[in-house]
């Protein structure tokens, strides 16, 4: 079969596959109504401050799982709620900055640097109509980008790198992780060793479970939901919970604010923000595909290039940072454009580059039938054969539930967002305990052992002292689920080439992966050094 | 030999109604065993891989059928001794049952040192059986595993994929047999052998049924059965013992429960078990048809024969290898 | 104000340390083979390798770490960018929470593992109920008690630690969250088991 008959097969998965119900005769299939849902979730979530896209789906990927179960079909509809979830949390994600100043993620905090005063002038309105063009335009053309470069990408891998390049990949994949996701380097190399060390507790080849103490509860490690949630979902809470504490509840009054007159997003408007929108996306898709590095630096990147470059185009007049549609934009097209770039190096190559990443790949991985990876792009063993590729087909299904994504946040994502703008806003002290709960429960739904509790209860643990120590627990959680995929790939290259303890310079792409790797780290501990030099440009 | 001879007239007559009150009256006193509360199910493989859809899907149809209440619970890890070891610590009142592998309480428990010995078990059925095959991508140019040694002996370097240790251990002894050495790569699962093999970083490895599609497609070879029998897809592939190893890869799905179970919840659970996965009608049962050829199912005495064999001959197999 | 940066140098010393540990102490002592093994008259990697190179991983970012204390590197950063001096972030304060919170959870979970069991041997003969809680799991409403108890618990403490007085707001949602998520759970799947009934 060839590539368009895995295009349409993908398609018709997610459109029609297992309808739900009928309109006119036409099946709506449960991927697509899935789609709609998490993308209305994610609005709500993005919307609430103290939740957030990744939380969100890290509680619904265990309850999805119950729904579904963990068979092949089960993929398109979890995959599609948690990409609208994805999505639509990016989108939501710019209402509590421009409404209240209280951005739910730190992307959206420098949405809040002009969404706020305009808020204040009685623009909120307008601010919101910018976001969500701009938020919708860096998603769409992230996507394409996607689309157009993923298959590229993992033919090449799979046509010119052998075991040991396979291996100098993912090394070189880590060590940028490790090196430019957080502030520091040190830290980040810090703590994406922990997340290695963490990961190869119990998974070992001999009979022992290695690293273990004899302990029979890890004789098959860790298992990664206690890990990935115990560290990203329960430390921020431990976090967000001190803080509560310390400072006291939160209120949840906000003073009414009257409208100006006009709130439109017209075609002037447009023509305003477009250079700032199109400098953006292309920023946020780079920074996207890229491991690692996240939507607040593209955010960030793209907001410092936004603002200069309208300061060079009207000089004298007040910028960024005073009110401006513009600034909305450029930062909403770049943090928007980094989901859908963000796929290109998990389904070509299995390394998640976010949070959000980090998610789609434990759902692949705990429903099973899907490797991401350079062989999910085969059109059945590359010769034309009779039979689908099943892999290329979800692929296919995952950039048709995107698109779908993205035309319901054209068509009506912005008064969704608008309307969801002026729902009640639960206290967070109410709100976390439950998510906790909730949390905890799922983990426990899925892996049926107190055991596992007390583990994530560990790991919620770390990870809240590790966002004490500043040190970012993004390259923990990349590195726990890079690390098997790392030890197989040098025990296989290793075993392939015979025994060459030399196998990573042996040839001349791997040892370019792996001297680009060094110099990623070495580069970015002496940039730290010289910080106060050069200050870094993050926009205040 | 024996010949049957037909009794007639009333002494038949007398006998049948006397087997009709025995059977009759006993009725009671067999009244059909019923598990105590919920089954626990463990599942050794990883969720969403076929063996563990053959696991649940079995259960859902026991479930249906008897109206049982089976849950379903994953301990990976160990080539399946983590679930063995975890069974063992259940009750034997036919709560607990685990699926695994046969190659878990004999090859896998042998290399391991024995954690576990076969009488801290009671097996109680297979449901289906590998049809392992020795498999290259058919643009190699290979038609038998004779052209692999072929062109190892031409000074060809070979890299040979597994997915066990036991499979590692047969590509080294078929090496040996042939006085060639082949680059073994260890990988984790037959997916991972097949991926490996497609994308050239294996040029060729075992596969237990995954390459039945490839195989049917023309894109793969089946150079050899690893089987003590023919494969089903591939009856002309020559054998093991052709290239000079007598040893085999056979292998099974198999249901087990812990030792001291009594003998009516051996037999109920056993033939429960074996109702669901032999009819092809339902989920459990197509599953098993489609990928592993139809339902194979050792029970009873002949599967106790079975583990025994298997766990001599994977002493003999680790004891030619260290050798 | 002096270069140094005493809570970084620590904290790289500390992980420096640890990482030494790793790589000399507890990878050897706790893995069966070595860095690298002979298996059927080939070298393979053993199972000390990995874990090794995560702790060299962890020793050059604490060396990184030293350095960066010494140069005062993190502190000037976050100076430029109006943060809280990072390191050392962690107070004694800091671990009280932490140790306050993981204590109610953990005591959370126990009540929830305990609260079914204990209502059956003290309730079950009155209920003419002669089986035992694991043969009652997954019977209602035998089967909701101890995560109900452990969930409200949970809830409360934690509502109650924020809020600093006992609300009516907060028992409503301590006893109705619990409620409504094992229903959330329970009600449209079979197969599932709520906490603790999977420990049985």
């Amino acid at each position: 079969m060839g590539y368009w008959d895995h295009v349409w097969l993908g398609i018709v998965a997610v459109f029609t596959a297992n309808p739900v119900f009928e309109i006119f005769g036409l099946p709506i299939g449960t991927t697509l109504v899935m789609v709609a849902a998490g993308f209305a979730l994610g609005i709500v979530v993005g919307a609430t401050p103290g939740l957030a896209g990744p939380m969100a789906m890290a509680i619904a990927l265990p309850i999805l799982i119950s729904i579904f179960g963990v068979r092949e079909s089960a993929l398109l509809p979890v995959l599609g709620f948690l990409i609208g979830i994805m999505k639509g949390a990016t989108l939501g994600g710019a209402v509590p900055a421009i409404l209240f100043n209280t951005p739910g993620t730190p992307d959206a905090m420098l949405t809040a640097y002009d969404g706020y005063p305009l808020a204040q002038r009685g623009l909120a309105r307008k601010a919101l109509k910018t976001a969500h063009f701009a938020s919708a335009s860096g998603d769409t053309f992230s996507d394409l980008v996607l689309f157009s470069s993923a298959p590229v990408l993992a033919i090449a891998v799979e046509r010119f790198l052998d075991l040991p390049e396979k291996t100098g990949l993912i090394i070189l994949s880590l060590s940028f992780i490790a090196a430019l996701v957080g502030r520091s380097p040190a830290k980040g190399l810090i703590s994406a060793g922990l997340g290695l060390l963490v990961a190869y507790v119990g998974k070992g080849e001999d009979f022992y479970p290695r690293l273990s103490f004899g302990q029979e509860a890890l004789n098959d490690g860790f298992p990664i939901v206690t890990v990935v949630l115990g560290v990203l979902i329960l430390g921020e809470a431990f976090k967000s919970m001190e803080a509560l504490i310390r400072g006291g509840p939160e209120a949840s009054t906000q003073a009414k604010i009257a409208e100006a007159t006009d709130n439109r997003f017209g075609f002037a408007e447009l023509r305003a923000c477009w250079r700032y929108i199109r400098t953006s996306a292309v920023i946020g898709t780079a920074i996207g595909a890229l491991p690692g590095i996240g939507s607040t630096l593209a955010a960030t990147l793209g907001y410092a290039a936004g603002r200069r470059d309208w300061a060079r185009r009207n000089p004298g007049k007040p910028g960024f940072g005073t009110g401006r549609i513009e600034g909305v934009a450029a930062t909403e097209a770049a943090n928007s454009a980094v989901s859908g770039a963000n796929l290109i190096p998990v389904l070509s190559l299995g390394i998640p580059g976010n949070a959000a990443a980090v998610f789609l790949i434990l759902a692949m991985e705990s429903i099973g039938g899907f490797n991401p990876g350079p062989s999910v792009f085969k059109l059945h063993g590359g010769v034309t054969g009779e039979v689908a590729n099943p892999e290329l087909v979800v692929v296919f299904g995952i950039f048709a539930a995107m698109m779908l994504a993205n035309l319901l946040n054209w068509s009506c994502g912005g008064l969704f967002m608008r309307w969801v703008g002026v729902l009640v806003h639960v206290p967070k002290q109410l709100l976390l305990p439950v998510v906790l709960l909730l949390t905890l429960t799922a983990i426990y739904v899925q892996l049926t052992s107190l055991t596992a509790i007390y583990m994530t209860l560990g790991f919620g643990l770390l990870g809240y002292v590790m966002r004490r120590l500043d040190m970012s627990v993004l390259p923990f959680v990349i590195a726990f689920i890079l690390a098997r995929n790392l030890e197989d790939t040098a025990r296989q290259a290793f075993a392939a080439t015979g025994g060459d303890a030399l196998f990573l310079l042996h040839s001349p792409l791997a040892l370019a992966f792996t001297l680009t790797a060094g110099l990623v780290v070495v580069l970015a501990i002496r940039r730290a050094r010289m910080a106060d030099h050069e200050p870094l440009d993050r926009g205040h | 030999m024996h010949t049957h001879t037909q009794r007639t007239g009333l002494p038949a007559l007398v006998a049948n109604l006397a087997l009709v009150l025995v059977l009759g009256a006993s009725a009671p006193a067999l009244a059909e065993w019923k598990p105590a509360g919920p089954i626990k199910l463990i599942i050794a493989f990883t969720a969403g891989g076929g063996a563990d859809t053959i696991a649940r899907a079995t259960a859902e149809e026991i479930e249906n059928r008897k109206g049982w209440s089976i849950l379903p619970e994953q301990v990976t890890g160990k080539g399946g001794l983590n679930a063995a070891l975890a069974l063992i610590k259940e009750p034997a009142d036919g709560t607990a049952i685990a699926m695994v592998v046969s190659e878990t309480l004999a090859y896998n428990n042998v290399a391991a040192g024995n954690p576990v010995e076969l009488d801290q078990f009671t097996p109680l059925t297979t449901v289906a059986g590998f049809q392992m095959g020795i498999v290259a991508k058919a643009e190699k140019g290979w038609t038998s595993f004779a052209d692999v040694i072929a062109a190892a002996q031409a000074g060809e370097v070979i890299r040979f994929g597994t997915m066990s240790a036991k499979l590692s251990d047969l590509s080294y002894l078929l090496g040996a047999a042939n006085g060639v050495e082949f680059n073994t790569v260890q990988v984790r699962g037959g997916k991972g052998v097949l991926d490996g093999v497609q994308a050239g970083d294996l040029d060729l490895g075992f596969m237990a049924g995954l390459q039945t599609k490839g195989v049917a497609a023309g894109d793969l070879v089946n150079l050899a059965t690893a089987l003590s029998n023919p494969l089903v897809q591939t009856p002309d592939a020559p054998s093991m013992a052709d290239f000079g190893v007598d040893f085999d890869a056979d292998g099974y799905f198999m249901f087990i429960a812990p030792a001291g179970l009594s003998d009516e919840a051996r037999s109920a659970l056993t033939g429960a078990i074996i109702a669901a996965v032999s009819d092809t009608s339902t989920r459990a049962g197509g599953v098993i048809a489609k990928s592993f050829g139809g339902a194979q199912t050792i029970h009873g005495e002949a599967l106790e024969t079975m583990l025994l064999e298997q766990e001599s001959s994977s002493e003999e197999l680790l004891d030619a290898v260290s050798e | 104000m002096s270069k140094f940066d005493k809570g970084a140098l620590f904290l790289g010393l500390a992980f420096l340390l640890f990482a030494i540990l790793v790589v000399f102490v507890w990878v050897p002592l706790d893995t069966e083979s070595g860095l690298l093994q002979k298996v059927r008259r080939r070298w393979l990697i053993g199972d000390a390798l990995a874990p090794s190179v995560a702790g060299l991983m962890i020793a050059v970012g604490a060396c990184a770490q030293i350095f960066e204390g010494v140069t005062g590197a993190q502190r000037r950063q976050c100076a430029g960018q109006h943060i809280p001096t990072p390191a050392g972030g962690l107070t004694s304060a800091n671990l009280g929470f932490a140790l306050c919170a993981l204590l109610v959870l953990l005591a959370s979970f126990q009540i929830m593992r305990w609260f079914g069991p204990a209502a059956v041997a003290l309730l079950g003969e009155q209920f003419g109920i002669e089986a035992s809680y694991r043969a009652l799991r997954d019977t209602v409403p035998w089967k909701y008690l101890g995560y109900v108890a452990g969930g409200f618990v949970l809830i409360l403490a934690s509502v109650v630690a924020v809020e600093r007085r006992l609300s009516l707001r907060a028992l409503l949602l301590a006893i109705l969250a619990p409620l409504v998520i094992a229903m959330l759970y329970d009600l449209p799947f079979d197969d599932l088991l709520l906490p603790p009934n999977g420990d049985l």
